[in-house]
């Protein structure tokens, strides 16, 4: 530890911190643009400069100087000040003045600087630099004259996101940021530089020019478009969500979040389902909630209990599943299941469906295994944050399944289960990898549980982690990583069928009489058989609509408070921004009235009764989240012996488009014309 | 003075008195009255009367949509929303001003970098109903090609103030 | 001729001729009141004034009048209809009324009777009926709270008022106005009688709801007071009944203290201009200070209001009396002692 005293208050940081952090520790703000707390020191902007005693009198560079015990630094003499305005300065020598048609405007570091460090005009009479506007994709907007070569976006894509494909070219005035040949950015975290860029140099294309940030109502959410959870910040304006921004939370997504949960905002305003449809005559029509819960009504009380059945989707918050468990436990049905993607596995312990590493606890593990699973496309965060893990060195990583670049690399244990078992003989030679690690971890991908051998698959991973001590009283290393948001919380609130439900496979195909799909729309939905009464409840008009022969409009996740739970058992909550469009209602209230309407009044009117509700059942509700130890080695069920030999094959054959709200979005739709032309065809 | 001098004084109605000296001397004096529609008062150069946006002289509409006139509104009369033009160009594709909602305050005028928008002197816009009064874009591009050289010579007046 | 006027038919004939004279004039005289009161307000504000209706704003009367005519009246659903109607009527008829015993030169009155002066008070005592009934028959909470205040005001004010008429009486010894004025051939009562001069014409703001004591409408307060239901015609009555008051109580100040239709000096060049023009411009004058009143002073508040009529006025009024009739008797100048 090294005393440092900044401005006359000491504070003691470890050896080989810089100054800002001491500074930082101190409480004092330094202005930076070029430096990040989570990229690499490039000290190139030099607007950090502060005054250091006993050394050679000239301002430093604070971010990127290592403290010395004793060190006595100053951040606001006339020399620093005089300093950073001759920095700021030069610095608007070649920043264009049009803030006015900026979308940084007020939530620009460059701006926020200037009123402490700028002059009131220029001194300046010399021609201004500009910037041809290179295209990087439907995402990113460019406008480079406006750049001030800060590298944080070339820091970000090299060292983060892994995907190296911007630099700098040329030297002095003539620098350019750039990608050296014109390619859209191909990274699943591209959106992030624009929250890292200083200035408006580097915008987002889809949110050009739609609003100012002090127009927006901010609220704070979580991301459902994948499992993570990532925490974010829905903006808003009048009753229209125009952008989402990341939320620091360090356990979960530090301070990133993919293009996906990003961008896909513009489809919660396209192909929403607005009021209640009912199917007559083979055609859907408009009608009123009374009409619509008429024909539920008439319905569901002329089928036997054991006829009814529950599937639910990708993103439902666990307030409208425990509603939808409470409505069918009480109409005496126990054919419910979370598993749309047709899974049958064990899921009789918690740890058995969690990621029990822990995100950040993958920043602990040295070595690791993933079966089945592309974690750069079902969970581009988490992806980072194994990438983090390989930067920091003494990691191994090796993948079963389809080649991927995962931005790190991997070795290629196998293509299937197969594989799996190589590994428990310990005649594979990454076996040997395994063995010599401390705290080596399984990704276990969602994926994998809907083969017809996940079970299996499911229980082999498990002695796997068994076989390379991966659960002991200070670690576990057996970890599932889901794709669907709503997967944990389902199984935490049991979504699941009861001793004699039917499972989702066995629902379809005319299994059941009455079908309730909530917001299921990645399953098969020709496989419902032709007779079955098909109820939707759900926010976009996709597939599980079509199909539906009434239509019940739901919430999206922006537009309801809802509890979710991500693939680390993380129990998080998101607040509504706006509300949902026209008739349509959150989620729980629908069933919650529909319960009455047939007499099965559920027992809670209020969101808090529910929640009263959810947590004195669910004791995981109410209490405080913690890494499992893995003491607990009973083995999830599984029949080894029904284990095939075919290989993994990746969930999502594209990353953009994977749910009902990415599918109606226009951008989405655009970066699949830019990055995979096949699949943008074949959907057309 | 105690109060019973006071009393006596108030008999006296002194202040009363000098009042009504005041208003008669008014009486006499000269009259403030012009006989408006023939007669009108001179205006400012300042003078904050109906909006209008303006357009380059090549016919480009100068507004950028940089919404600092929608932010500094104080009675909240400006909405604008924008998006790019096929150009690419930042441009709005709404700019309504509410005449019933604004306080004719001039902040508007002050926070546009381009001068687009401005209270220009024309204060006879009376209209019979009041959705004629919620002006759209049409309607202020409109002023502003109609007062056009009124508002530059303003704004060459107010120039070197500013 | 002279013999048709004394047979009753006669003199039924006549004194309707008379009235008419007399009614046809006051209604002019009103009209024009109006625009008089609102070119001096006008002038007092530094303003002109209506100026846009005829040479000067001549015609605004007219065009006022013809507004009013051709207005709706509204009788509000919940009001005495009745009643309603009558109020403006009994005020308005009150006001014209009261003119039977002004002289306006030697024994030129419609009534030239002997009680003149009481039976000024009792016709002006009257007015408050209008106003009560107006307030009650309106059904309207500001019209009863400005019917309540005008009440209880023109009578606080009628006490003192009455006050000085009688003071006059004592130092004319005579009922008949035509005697009062007569009386003051020497001397005008204002001059020894200044004090009771002053509150007399400061009662008859009060008396006529005139600023600064105009709390019966109350704009600020009760939006007009006891005919804020009002419209059209039955309005006018309203407006016209004020405003013949206001020259009421000008003539009865004229009459009582400013000598009448008596000339300034009693000699040449005075005495060649006729009798009824020196009393026209008494009035005139009395007219002008209501309005310029007006124009000057601010509303007094409701205590305020009554405290001068109770506490100040009352007592003054009374002490004058007595040392009037005091000092008169001492002196041994009573009239018909």
């Amino acid at each position: 530890m090294a005393k440092v005293t900044v401005d006359g208050i000491e504070v003691e940081v470890a050896n080989g911190s810089t100054v800002l952090q001491a500074a930082e520790a101190a409480g004092v703000e330094i202005p930076r643009f070029c430096y990040h707390e989570r990229l690499s020191v490039a000290g190139n902007c030099r607007m950090c400069l502060v005054e250091i005693e006993k050394m050679p009198p000239r301002p430093q560079a604070s971010c990127a100087l290592p403290v010395a015990d004793g060190m006595v630094v100053h951040t606001d003499t006339e020399m620093v000040r005089k300093a950073r305005r001759g920095v700021m300065e030069f610095l608007l020598i070649n920043h264009p003045l049009d803030c006015p048609i900026c979308d940084q405007g007020g939530e620009c570091d460059l701006q926020d600087e200037a009123v402490s460090y700028g002059r009131d005009h220029s001194r300046y009479d010399e021609g201004k630099r500009a910037v041809a506007q290179p295209d990087w994709g439907p995402l990113v907007k460019t406008t480079m004259t406006r750049c001030i070569h800060c590298t944080r976006c070339v820091r970000f894509t090299s060292e983060v996101a892994g995907v190296p494909e911007l630099g700098a070219t040329s030297r002095g005035e003539t620098t350019e940021i750039g990608t050296y040949v014109q390619k859209a950015l191909s990274s699943e975290l591209s959106g992030n530089i624009i929250d890292l860029c200083p200035v408006g140099a580097l915008t987002s294309k889809p949110y050009a020019f739609t609003a100012r940030p002090w127009e927006l109502r901010k609220t704070d959410s979580v991301d459902v478009l994948d499992a993570v959870g990532a925490n974010i910040r829905v903006d808003a304006r009048g009753a229209e969500v125009l952008r989402i921004l990341p939320r620091m939370n360090d356990d979960v997504n530090e301070e990133w979040l993919g293009d996906k949960s990003r961008f896909a905002v513009d489809g919660l305003k396209r192909r929403r389902l607005d009021r209640p449809w009912l199917r007559e005559n083979g055609k859907l029509r408009a009608a009123s909630w009374e009409e619509a819960f008429a024909a539920i009504a008439g319905r569901v009380k002329a089928v036997a209990p054991d006829r009814l059945g529950a599937i639910a989707g990708d993103q439902c918050d666990v307030e409208s599943l425990l509603a939808l468990k409470g409505f069918f436990t009480a109409l005496g049905s126990e054919n419910l299941d979370c598993r749309q993607d047709g899974a049958v596995f064990d899921a009789s312990r918690r740890s058995f469906y969690l990621f029990n590493t822990t995100i950040a606890g993958i920043e602990d593990a040295d070595a690791l295994l993933i079966i089945g699973s592309n974690p750069r496309h079902e969970a581009p965060v988490l992806n980072a944050r194994i990438r983090k893990r390989w930067l920091a060195g003494g990691f191994t990583a090796g993948v079963i399944g389809a080649e991927h670049d995962l931005t790190y690399p991997a070795a290629q244990v196998g293509f299937g289960p197969d594989a799996i078992a190589a590994l428990l003989d310990g005649k594979h030679p990454f076996a040997e990898t395994l063995s010599a690690a401390k705290t080596p971890m399984i990704i276990l991908g969602a994926g994998v549980l809907a083969r017809p051998d996940g079970a299996a698959i499911h229980a082999a991973a498990w002695q796997l982690a068994l076989k390379y001590n991966m659960l002991n009283a200070e670690w576990h290393g057996f970890n599932l990583l889901h794709h669907a948001a709503a997967r944990a919380g389902a199984l935490d609130v049991g979504f699941l069928p009861g001793a004699n439900g039917k499972t989702t496979a066995q629902m379809l195909n005319d299994g059941v009489d009455v079908l309730w799909l909530q917001g299921a729309d990645e399953l098969d939905v020709a496989a419902i058989g032709a007779k079955t009464f098909v109820i939707y409840q759900g926010h976009h008009g996709d597939a599980g609509a079509a199909r539906a022969d009434v239509i019940l409009p739901g919430a999206a996740y922006t537009e309801k408070d809802g509890t979710y739970v991500n693939t680390e058992g993380r129990v998080q909550s998101g607040f509504m921004a706006v509300k949902a469009p026209g008739d349509a209602r959150e989620d729980w209230r629908i069933i919650r009235a529909l319960s009455a309407y047939l007499g099965h009044a559920l027992p809670y009117d209020t969101l808090q009764e529910l929640r009263a509700h959810l947590a004195a059942n669910y004791p995981v509700f109410a209490a405080d989240f913690h890494r499992f130890a893995g003491t607990d080695t009973v083995a999830p069920a599984g029949d080894a012996a029904a284990i095939s030999s075919a290989a993994f094959v990746p969930v999502f054959e594209n990353y953009y488009q994977t749910d009902a709200v990415s599918r109606a979005s226009p951008t989405m739709a655009a970066c699949v014309a830019a990055h995979a032309p096949a699949v943008a065809e074949a959907a057309e | 003075m105690n109060r019973l001098g006071r009393m006596a004084w108030g008999l006296v109605l002194w202040e009363i008195l000098s009042g009504m000296a005041l208003t008669l001397k008014t009486f006499f004096g000269p009259k403030a009255t012009i006989n408006y529609p023939y007669e009108k008062n001179p205006t400012s150069a300042r003078f904050k009367g109906e909006h209008a946006l303006r357009r380059y002289p090549n016919g480009e509409e100068r507004c950028i949509a940089c919404k600092l006139c929608e932010a500094v509104c104080p009675a909240q009369a400006i909405t604008i929303e924008a998006e790019p033009r096929d150009d690419g160009s930042r441009r709005t594709t709404r700019y309504d001003i509410d005449m019933t909602k604004c306080i004719y305050c001039g902040l508007c005028e002050e926070a546009c970098p381009v001068d687009a928008i401005v209270e220009g002197p024309n204060f006879e816009f009376a209209t019979e109903t009041r959705e004629e009064l919620l002006y759209d874009k049409a309607k202020l591009l409109d002023n502003g090609d109609r007062w056009e050289p009124e508002l530059a010579k303003r704004l060459e007046l107010d120039a070197p103030y500013r | 001729m002279s013999g048709f006027f004394q047979t009753d038919l006669g003199i039924v004939i006549l004194t309707l001729a008379e009235s008419l004279a007399l009614i046809v004039p006051l209604l002019i005289g009103v009209a024009y009141l109006t625009l008089f009161e609102r070119k001096v307000m006008g002038a007092m504000q530094l303003r002109k004034g209506p100026n846009i209706v005829g040479p000067f704003g001549l015609w605004q009367p007219f065009a006022d009048a013809l507004k009013m005519l051709f207005k709706e009246t509204i009788i509000p659903t919940g009001s005495d209809r009745l009643l309603f109607m009558i109020a403006p009527m009994i005020t308005f008829g009150l006001a014209v009324v009261a003119w039977a015993v002004i002289p306006v030169n030697n024994h030129w009155a419609i009534a030239d009777i002997n009680v003149g002066i009481l039976y000024l008070f009792a016709i002006s005592s009257l007015g408050v009926y209008g106003i009560i009934i107006a307030g009650w028959a309106s059904n309207s909470k500001y019209a009863f709270l400005g019917a309540l205040r005008s009440a209880a005001q023109m009578v606080s004010y009628e006490v003192s008022m009455g006050f000085i008429i009688v003071t006059v009486l004592v130092c004319v010894g005579s009922l008949n106005l035509n005697d009062i004025v007569m009386a003051q051939r020497h001397v005008w009562f204002a001059i020894p009688l200044f004090p009771l001069f002053i509150i007399f014409f400061i009662s008859g703001l009060a008396e006529t709801n005139r600023a600064p004591f105009d709390l019966a409408e109350g704009e600020s307060e009760i939006v007009a007071g006891f005919f804020v239901e009002y419209s059209a015609m039955s309005f006018a009555l309203f407006f016209l009944g004020e405003y013949a008051n206001m020259i009421l109580i000008s003539a009865m100040t004229t009459t009582l203290f400013l000598g009448g239709w008596l000339p300034l000096f009693h000699c040449a060049p005075f005495t060649w201009l006729p009798g009824p023009f020196w009393f026209l411009g008494k009035v005139l004058f009395c007219l002008f200070v209501f309005v310029w009143v007006r124009a000057t002073l601010p509303r007094l508040r409701y205590d305020q209001l009554m405290a001068l009529g109770w506490k100040v006025f009352l007592p003054i009024t009374l002490v004058y009396l007595v040392a009037v009739a005091g000092v008169l008797e001492y002196l041994g100048w009573l009239p018909n002692a």
